[in-house]
């Protein structure tokens, strides 16, 4: 394929061209950067003439040119352009770097390749260089800056927590946000399959080392290829395949060192122990009669050393982390078969004590002709993940665990120790001892939690395919693909009999065993020629049918017979059943897709999707997608190409598409009203546990695009602008229900509401130096975007409660989704300290805590009545701006990469911070050190009274905790150096390069929780830009070698 | 395109013969079940009233909603004790009651919606079971329909009691005029409907005494078995129940003319008909295993298989060893364990209270780990104190104070009120009230019934009725959906 661009790229060159005089022969090879392997075609241009030529197996190649020209380009597809002076030199070696940054020129559009210059809709491709040498758990972490409109937030620190991934921006409400990913053409599963503290995202068990490029579609005319379930566009993963040519044996191997960065300075034990005993002081001030800890509860312990307890948990929690990645590629081929062998080992630990994530994992892809008609394609990868983790209370929707780590770290008090002086546990029942202090401590013990229970979840995945393609006649090909992707998960939880979640259940298993089975099959009929070069025909029909069937059975066992045990193997009380389900669905589609272009100039183009969902109702299950659009390459009309602008502006190309899509991801079963078994008492029951919509029918989104590429100065600057509109109708809706009419859980999904997504979408691709010795590229790209929910069910929003407790987002028409929903304030009080909040009719109302009937004032001290009953929206939680740029630098042997990523526009819930102001017997932050204790003091931090979780916003949100959330952070910053070839003599070693990286580099943001990229609900539509007790961001620097055989 | 000039003709052949093998298998693939997935664990909606056993199983499923750990089978008993000043909290803790405690909670508090959403969700499962029995389309036996329809209506009069005394303001202020609740008597099973105003509490009162009445006339007097005599609703429930419900609305004749079913005029106080109600001489025996004893009106059992789950647990609330001791008791003014009627020798203060240096704990609900102690809703206990107390307001002084003694003899027999007035009878039947019936959920109520304050330590101060802190705020979820809810 690529050979045949190459001949057609150049047979225009030639036709282009006028004969020059060629007065000197140079020969040379190309080798590729990072292996040190020849590179076969590669297209070499005399700078200054329209002459070409191309390398051959062995990299070598021979041009003659005039004595005009001074210096030859180096091309080739997937690697970066690289131009080399002449000088006298006759005989030239270059290397090419491989191209992570720059646009390709291929793309993968599903079912096909297309040529970038042909795609008329709007596409984006990250090479697996991007995400490959970082310490990652899945590639989907490493897209972070890569692609306008392509935005992910890594919700914190933890091990393989999937990050959110919008491909211009929200898709739906109720059902999926995140891209369809589809992996070498089986679209698979891309939520948190365990159900305990260990996430685990199944993508992790993609090396991301085997990753040749992953294409994101991100408008309907791309992605309606995948119609019936890119609504939120598609990641096409492309593993990679072996090149004819003699075997080459790569390794890669890195080491790296985690920290958690921006950890928040809470008060020490002196200082805590003062600040709290003031706070009850005042406690008994403004109601002696009020049930309170003694006067001077908080009192200093004393280790066996006479040395003052005074305990940083966050040290405790947290650790300097190391990790080690290696991986292994043997490929190769000949004429009929090309191979691709790999096999890689992650270790990594998280900056949080025990969480850490192995990965071993083997893949082979092979390529074999077995007749000039007749082609066989086979992959086989076999991956064993494992998550494990504490409870961090960071993972999605246990924000308030009260084993949560992230939290306990910040809040435990700092008076007391781990450990009693005999060595054992410093444990009060469920919490932690006292010590010297005379009243209870709330949260557990961290270090039991960390050192005696257990989360983890392990994968044992499989990809199987078999692909055949059939040369039926000369343009005319068949392909099928079968594709069976096989996932056995077992879940472990064990939560001690000592201190924490297990102490009540007197220790507590569960475990549970998952077999996802997930089939698909694709067959493709495809016609593609070219009549005289001019006429370029583009004709496929399609099936395809996938089935998923997950099968879970667990239980759960309570009541340990010894405390001897610690694992669900043990002799236990109590047993129950856990976990236990089945879904099946099933997806049936045919497509046909054509396109048509005249010459290189005016393209169009046309899909047409049929799509059947088993989880929608019957007689609604089939639905019509579709996209066409059209592009006009100006740049090749011959009054461009005659008028002065073509010397500056090279290449010009407007496009234009539209597409309907479907949300597919509706889950199974929306038809059926149920009723769900169980017992009473020793009595079997069944009881109504849904409420199904006969009439389900497809989510829809119409998406426009509307875009120009232009190519500036040959092509050194390429720019690419979109605008998009994607209206979503038809929305598959969770649509409340009044409770009192007692449907279950108070929702039935129903076809209702609309949500737009608008925006903008830039990027700026140049290679501004390109001299032998010394090259920059440069990749600037940004996404702008506005989301704004049109309709809903009329009068009604949707709210959302972080981690199940929290009021703290609504979704509501005129707004963006996922707003903040809280009371504002006005300040402090400084003549008494006490918040003073804005009611629904924007009176100002003051709290006093403790204050019996007259807790609730207006200013001037007459009772007023609680402003929570009248919550408001505050702000938009979608960051409306957000992109990369991302740089890479070549001096001699020398290269240097710098990713910055930015977003804002946004506004973040610091929910943290409101836990860090309660004035419970939780740890505060430094903060609350500026509390108000004068009259006529200004200060933004209320007065301090004991077990006071109102006026800081810790009982319910307050706007005084809503920051912006704008950052400019340096992803990554990464140094290598290519060692010389000299160095290797006979050791058959081609190419060695050692680099350093760190991620997380720095980041420059006024926002103060840990931050700006959080995410305490994850990838959950109505319940975004939430920072509630998360663990940190980590910072990580790594250290690696290149080699190639 | 010219197919036949491609290459050789015999390839094509060979070709076209390759292709039909994935071919064939896609179209197998694509018959017509392909896309049909039905679910495999539940079952369907219409099949439920088709035989006597899974009809039967849809009412425990009532039972079983109703017993829910965020209802009756933990958090609603707890948090009407916790409203009041007979309990401290220890571990400042939101998810186990802190803002309820300090009345700060509002109406986005996820526990408080949960008993307006567990209670609904139990009645529309009732209104469903009675459309669907009384539409008895596969002909089951009539009397098996009427018992079954009269435990659902059992269960809806229960539901809504302890729905319209926590959100709503009490009958006796107003003579039931305020705001009650939205009147929900239809199955619910789709999407309209969303908007019902809500009916006055007078109106609520009107409809639990309808439903308490028809389950009266069709309820079993007895199920001749032990078990269910406890755990199913009869007669003698019904009866309890609705007398119950009169003493809420003040309405003391009427308590005394039901209570009398259940109630002979003196000692010895053994119900005249249906299962022999009676007070156990050992009030330990009511909260220990098996629970079924004759004292047990009504109770919700729990079992491994279904317990009340997590922080819903009463053991968990207030008991320690492997309860997390939430709430200590009250040891000071105006908690009920410095009166003097509760005495030094009072079985109640001898076998249900320990101390432990985190403070004074409560072992009612004596078992931990597992939480599987009954929940018991109606015991025969508060049905004579019940009677009693309307007896001491408009009726027999002397039985009153016989039905106090039979009480509180039980558990302190040396124990002497001697001469009390009516108002001291009053007050000392109140008094056995929050001693007998301490962490069964009755406190709050009882202080509203009356319109009285709730004496709340958490608060720091007294929450008289006027206060809109005094009832929970109708949640927000409701409120959204349903703008004829009013405030």
């Amino acid at each position: 394929m690529k050979q045949r661009l190459l001949c057609f790229f150049m047979l225009g060159i030639l036709l282009i061209g006028s004969a020059y005089a060629q007065d000197r022969r140079i020969s040379g090879r190309v080798t590729a950067e990072e292996d040190g392997n020849p590179i076969a075609g590669v297209s070499v241009l005399a700078v200054g003439a329209n002459i070409a030529a191309q390398t051959d197996d062995l990299g070598t190649f021979t041009i003659d040119v005039p004595s005009s020209v001074t210096s030859l380009e180096f091309r080739y597809l997937g690697y970066i352009s690289q131009t080399v002076s002449l000088g006298s030199n006759t005989n030239i070696t270059v290397a090419l770097a491989t191209d992570a940054t720059a646009l390709s020129e291929v793309v993968v559009t599903g079912y096909g390749t297309q040529r970038r210059s042909e795609i008329t809709g709007s596409t984006a491709r990250v090479s697996g260089a991007a995400v490959a040498d970082r310490p990652l758990q899945s590639f989907s972490q490493g897209l972070t800056g890569q692609a306008a409109g392509v935005n992910i937030v890594q919700p914190n620190g933890l091990l393989n927590n999937p990050p959110v991934i919008r491909v211009r921006g929200l898709s739906s409400l109720t059902l999926s946000s995140f891209p369809l990913v589809v992996v070498d053409g089986i679209p698979i599963s891309t939520n948190d399959v365990s159900p305990n503290s260990a996430t685990n995202n199944p993508l992790a068990d993609i090396n991301p080392s085997d990753i040749e490029s992953i294409d994101i579609l991100k408008d309907a005319a791309s992605a309606a290829i995948y119609g019936s379930r890119a609504a939120a566009g598609v990641l096409l993963i492309t593993t990679k395949r072996g090149k004819a040519g003699e075997a080459r044996v790569t390794y890669d191997g890195w080491f790296g060192i985690n920290n958690a960065v921006r950890l928040p300075e809470v008060l020490n034990a002196q200082q805590y122990m003062d600040h709290k005993n003031a706070a009850i002081d005042r406690a008994y001030e403004i109601n002696p009669s009020a049930s309170l800890p003694p006067r001077n509860a908080f009192q200093p312990s004393y280790d066996a050393n006479g040395n003052l307890i005074d305990t940083d948990w966050q040290d405790l929690v947290y650790r300097t982390a190391y990790s080690q990645n290696h991986n292994v590629t043997v490929s190769g081929g000949g004429d009929k078969t090309v191979y691709y062998f790999s096999a890689g080992i992650t270790d990594q630990d998280g900056f949080l004590r025990e969480n850490s994530f192995q990965r071993k994992s083997a893949r082979f892809n092979v390529d074999h002709k077995v007749t000039n008609w007749l082609k066989f394609l086979g992959n086989v990868s076999y991956t064993n993940s494992m998550n494990k983790s504490p409870n961090s209370g960071s993972d999605p929707g246990s924000a308030f665990n009260s084993s949560g780590l992230g939290r306990i770290a910040v809040a435990q008090a700092p008076n007391v120790g781990p450990y009693n002086e005999d060595g054992s546990y410093n444990v009060q029942n469920a919490s932690i001892g006292w010590g010297a202090n005379q009243t209870s401590l709330q949260f557990a013990n961290p270090e039991v939690l960390i050192k005696e229970d257990k989360n983890s979840s392990e994968n044992n995945r499989l990809f199987a395919n078999l692909g055949a393609e059939v040369q039926l006649a000369e343009g005319l090909s068949f392909r099928t693909s079968y594709t069976w992707d096989f996932r056995l998960t077992e879940d472990i939880q064990f939560w001690n009999p000592i201190n924490g979640d297990g102490y009540s259940p007197n220790g507590s298993a569960t475990n549970r065993n998952t077999r996802a089975n997930n089939w698909n099959w694709i067959n493709t009929l495809q016609y593609q020629k070219s009549f005289n070069g001019i006429h370029n025909l583009n004709v496929s029909l399609s099936t395809d049918a996938q089935k998923q069937r997950t099968q879970n059975w667990g239980a759960n066992r309570q009541g340990l017979i010894d405390p001897f045990f610690n694992q669900f193997q043990g002799t236990y009380n109590i047993n129950n059943a856990s976990g236990n389900g089945i879904t099946q669905l099933s997806y049936m589609a045919y497509i046909a897709i054509a396109s048509y272009n005249y010459a290189n100039k005016y393209f169009i183009s046309g899909n047409f999707r049929r799509d059947g969902n088993s989880g929608l109702a019957r007689g609604n299950q089939w639905g019509n997608f579709g996209g066409a659009s059209v592009a006009w390459g100006i740049s090749q009309e011959e009054f461009y190409k005659n008028s002065s602008l073509s010397e500056t502006v090279s290449n010009l190309r407007f496009k234009a598409s539209w597409g309907r899509v479907g949300n597919g991801n509706v889950g199974a079963y929306n038809e059926y009203s149920t009723y769900g078994s169980g017992i009473y008492g020793g009595a079997p029951t069944w009881a109504f546990n849904r409420a199904g919509n006969s009439n389900l029918s497809w989510e829809t989104s119409q998406q426009t695009n509307i875009g120009v590429d232009i190519g500036l100065f040959n092509d050194k600057i390429i720019v690419e602008a979109n605008w998009f509109n994607k209206d979503i109708d038809n929305m598959i809706l969770d649509v409340p229900q009044a409770p009192s009419k007692g449907i279950p859980n108070n929702e039935i999904r129903a076809n209702v509401g609309s949500m737009y997504n608008r925006g903008w979408e830039f990027s700026v691709s140049a290679s501004p130096i390109s001299k032998e010795n010394f090259r920059w590229t440069t990749n600037l790209n940004l996404g702008l975007i506005k989301n704004e929910v049109t309709s809903l069910v009329t009068g009604q929003q949707l709210a959302f409660s972080t981690g199940g407790l929290e009021l703290s987002n609504v979704t509501v028409t005129g707004h963006s989704a996922a707003s903040l929903y809280g009371v504002r304030v006005v300040g402090v009080n400084p003549e008494n300290g006490r918040q003073i909040f804005l009611n629904g009719d924007g009176e100002q109302v003051q709290y006093l805590h403790l204050g019996g009937a007259s807790a609730w004032t207006y200013l001037d001290g007459s009772p007023a009545v609680a402003p929570n009953t009248t919550p408001v929206v505050l702000g938009g939680t979608i960051p409306t701006w957000s992109g990369g740029f991302n740089n890479s630098f070549q001096y001699k042997n020398f290269d240097l990469a710098l990713n910055f990523t930015f977003s804002g526009g946004n506004y973040i819930y610091n929910g943290s911070r409101a836990g860090l102001l309660d004035q419970r017997v939780w740890n505060n932050s430094v903060e609350v050190l500026n509390a108000w204790t004068a009259i006529g003091q200004q200060t933004d931090i209320p007065m301090a009274v004991w077990g006071d979780n109102v006026s800081n916003g810790s009982a319910w949100l307050i706007d005084s905790n809503i920051e912006k959330g704008d950052f400019l952070r340096l992803q990554t910053a990464t140094v290598g150096y290519r060692l010389p070839t000299t160095l290797f003599g006979n050791s058959g070693i081609n190419s060695a390069r050692i680099y350093a990286s760190v991620n997380n580099a720095f980041i420059l943001t006024n926002y103060t929780g840990v931050d700006p990229e959080i995410s305490s609900n994850g990838g959950d539509n109505l319940g975004s830009g939430i920072e509630r007790n998360t663990i940190p961001q980590g910072r990580a620097f790594t250290f690696g070698v290149n080699i190639g055989f | 395109m010219n197919l036949l000039n491609y290459k050789a003709k015999g390839y094509l052949g060979k070709k076209i013969a390759f292709l039909s093998i994935p071919l064939l298998l896609s179209i197998s693939s694509c018959s017509e079940d392909f896309l049909v997935a039905e679910p495999e664990l539940d079952i369907s909606d219409v099949v439920i009233f088709e035989t006597p056993e899974r009809a039967e199983a849809a009412i425990s499923g009532l039972y079983l909603g109703a017993k829910h750990g965020r209802l009756f089978g933990g958090r609603y008993l707890i948090y009407n004790d916790i409203k009041g000043e007979e309990f401290l909290n220890r571990t400042t803790n939101v998810v186990t009651g802190y803002s309820t405690y300090q009345f700060t909670n509002d109406a986005s508090d996820t526990y408080i919606a949960d008993f307006w959403n567990h209670g609904y969700l139990t009645i529309n499962k009732a209104n469903i079971a009675i459309a669907g029995l009384e539409a008895n389309t596969s002909g089951l036996d009539g009397a098996l329909v009427s018992q079954f329809v009269g435990e659902a209506k059992f269960i809806r009069a229960l539901c809504y009691f302890g729905l319209v005394q926590i959100f709503a303001k009490p009958f006796v202020l107003d003579n039931g005029q305020s705001r009650g609740l939205p009147l929900r008597l239809q199955p619910e099973t789709g999407s309209d409907n969303n908007e019902l105003a809500p009916s006055s509490v007078g109106e609520v009162y009107n409809q639990i005494l309808a439903d308490l009445d028809a389950a009266i006339g069709s309820l079993p007097a007895d199920y001749n078995d032990d078990e269910k005599n406890v755990t199913r609703a009869h007669v003698n429930a019904a009866i309890a129940l609705k007398v119950r419900v009169l003493l809420a609305k003040g309405d003391y004749a009427g308590v005394i003319t039901e209570g009398n079913r259940l109630v002979p005029t003196s000692a010895p106080f053994i119900a005249p008909s249906g299962i022999s109600h009676r007070l156990q001489p050992d009030i330990t025996s009511v909260f220990s295993a098996p629970y079924l004893t004759a004292e047990s009106i009504f109770s919700f059992p729990m079992a491994a298989t279904n317990n009340p789950g997590g922080q819903n647990q009463l053991g968990l609330y207030y008991n320690i060893g492997n309860g997390n001791l939430e709430y200590t008791v009250n040891t000071s003014s105006p908690g009920i364990f410095t009166n003097p009627q509760w005495g030094e020798n009072d079985d109640r203060r001898t076998e249900f209270i320990g101390v432990e240096p985190r403070g004074t704990y409560f072992t009612k609900f004596a078992g931990v780990s597992p939480f599987v102690d009954y929940v018991p809703i109606i015991r025969y206990a508060e049905v004579l104190l019940n009677v009693a107390e309307a007896e001491a307001e408009v009726g027999d002084v002397n039985r009153a104070k016989a039905l106090l003694e039979a009480v509180h003899h039980r558990s302190d027999a040396a124990y002497e009120f001697g001469t009390l007035s009516r108002d001291e009878l009053i007050e000392a039947i109140l008094v056995e009230r929050r001693i007998e019936l301490m962490a069964e959920g009755f406190r709050a109520n009882d202080a509203a019934r009356r319109g009285l304050p709730h004496e709340s330590v958490g608060a720091g101060s007294a929450i008289p009725p006027t206060d809109n802190r005094y009832v929970f705020p109708i949640p927000i979820l409701e409120r959204q959906t349903n703008p004829a809810i009013g405030d």
